[in-house]
């Protein structure tokens, strides 16, 4: 299927990267495509509490998505579902390729596919992945009321989702390879639980269980002492990994996954820009997601005016 | 060509399922993706006919929950005349819902 509609610039990815350069080159008066290949809002949808997005207040995350893709919506931007698997770079003209089949046409492209949460990689997670083992403790931990669960990872997400379980649980267990990293004040929170145990310095080698996940063991790095630790289901929190493996071959991504950009978000490839949590950045915020957004739209904006005037 | 979305309490969905397709979602108030499908099938409601789009609460159902044998939210689960024929559990696609019950 092929989108007769050729669009000034196609935006893969509706977080709020995308959907702010979406409202920016709607705003240059663009024609504008924005696909996802899930749902508007990406990863801020999955939190519970926004505190530091300027003008806000606290607000939910899902809330702040809907309000953006609102935004989009009231001014005419054109929404797609489509998971884009490589873009085609001709001389004027992006073709956006989707595995369900559609081909989309564009001037230009900004891709802000943003990240997805990382997995260990050891032996049984793939088996418990989606059951036993989670990354949303917001919807899976009522599964685990009263159980036993793990929280794998020692960052902010790791050791907020570890409070809020055992408010659930009946016993959490904290295994991290590091020590906690998080905030100091929640650490302090999660010492002081008295269902919560912490493993620090410890490396995963394996979940455990057949049919039935039944906990994971664990190495320690200090002293090699291994552990088995017993539970119910898991939840890991041991950081972000890139989503740009659809567009390697533009040679636009850097050795670790993530999209290089000069300071207007342009890639090496003409008409090709990153913004947001895909580019390669010091920061990754929702206000940096929107700026960066922003910038790229502009940038668009400046190249199909420069396109134009050059015939 | 369209539906409206309906919240319905365990009572109310035991009878509803029981006749023509129903998509029940399951949901939290306070849960990220549950408010996201929640605005994802207002959607899908536009475009489709001849199927009945419920919600239930799973903090205030709980005796439904656990006999529907709901886990996690959100969940998802198809019914054609009292028969389950499909059950997804988290955020899906718009596509892919109207897939689901077409």
């Amino acid at each position: 299927m092929n989108d007769a509609m050729l669009y000034d610039v196609a935006i893969i990815g509706s977080g709020p990267a995308g959907m702010t350069a979406a409202i920016y080159a709607a705003r240059a008066n663009l024609k504008v495509l924005l696909l996802d290949k899930l749902a508007p809002g990406g990863q801020i949808v999955n939190t519970f509490e926004i505190q530091n997005y300027t003008g806000m207040g606290t607000i939910n995350g899902a809330e702040l998505a809907i309000k953006m893709f609102e935004h989009t919506q009231e001014l005419g931007v054109n929404f797609e579902y489509g998971t884009v698997t490589a873009i085609q770079s001709e001389e004027s003209v992006k073709k956006i390729i989707c595995e369900e089949g559609q081909i989309f046409e564009a001037k230009a492209v900004i891709i802000a596919t943003g990240t997805i949460p990382r997995m260990l990689g050891v032996p049984g997670e793939l088996n418990f992945a989606g059951s036993s083992i989670s990354w949303c403790a917001i919807c899976d931990g009522p599964h685990y009321r009263n159980k036993k669960v793990i929280v794998i990872g020692g960052g902010n997400s790791a050791v907020e989702e570890a409070i809020y379980l055992a408010s659930l649980a009946e016993e959490v267990t904290v295994v991290t390879l590091l020590h906690l990293t998080a905030d100091p004040l929640a650490c302090d929170k999660l010492r002081a639980l008295p269902n919560v145990r912490i493993y620090e310095y410890y490396d995963i080698l394996e979940f455990l269980g057949t049919d039935k996940f039944v906990g994971l063991k664990a190495k320690s790095t200090k002293s090699s002492e291994e552990i088995i630790v017993n539970a119910d289901g898991a939840f890991e929190y041991i950081g972000l990994k890139p989503t740009a493996d659809a567009f390697k071959e533009l040679g636009i991504v850097n050795d670790y996954g993530y999209i290089e950009t000069d300071a207007f978000m342009a890639t090496k490839v003409p008409g090709i820009y990153g913004a947001g949590d895909i580019n390669s950045k010091h920061l990754r915020q929702i206000i940096t997601a929107c700026s960066d957004g922003a910038i790229a739209a502009q940038s668009v904006a400046k190249y199909i005016e420069k396109q134009n005037w050059e015939g | 060509m369209a539906v409206e979305v309906k919240e319905v309490n365990g009572e109310e969905l035991d009878q509803l399922v029981t006749r023509g397709k129903v998509l029940v979602d399951f949901y939290s108030k306070t849960c990220g993706p549950c408010k996201m499908l929640g605005f994802v099938l207002k959607d899908v409601a536009k475009s489709v006919d001849g199927v009945k789009i419920v919600t239930v609460d799973f903090d205030t159902n709980k005796e439904t929950v656990e006999r529907y044998g709901v886990e996690s939210y959100p969940t998802m689960i198809v019914f054609n005349d009292g028969q389950e024929l499909t059950r997804v559990k988290g955020l899906q696609q718009k596509p892919k819902i109207i897939q689901m019950i077409s």
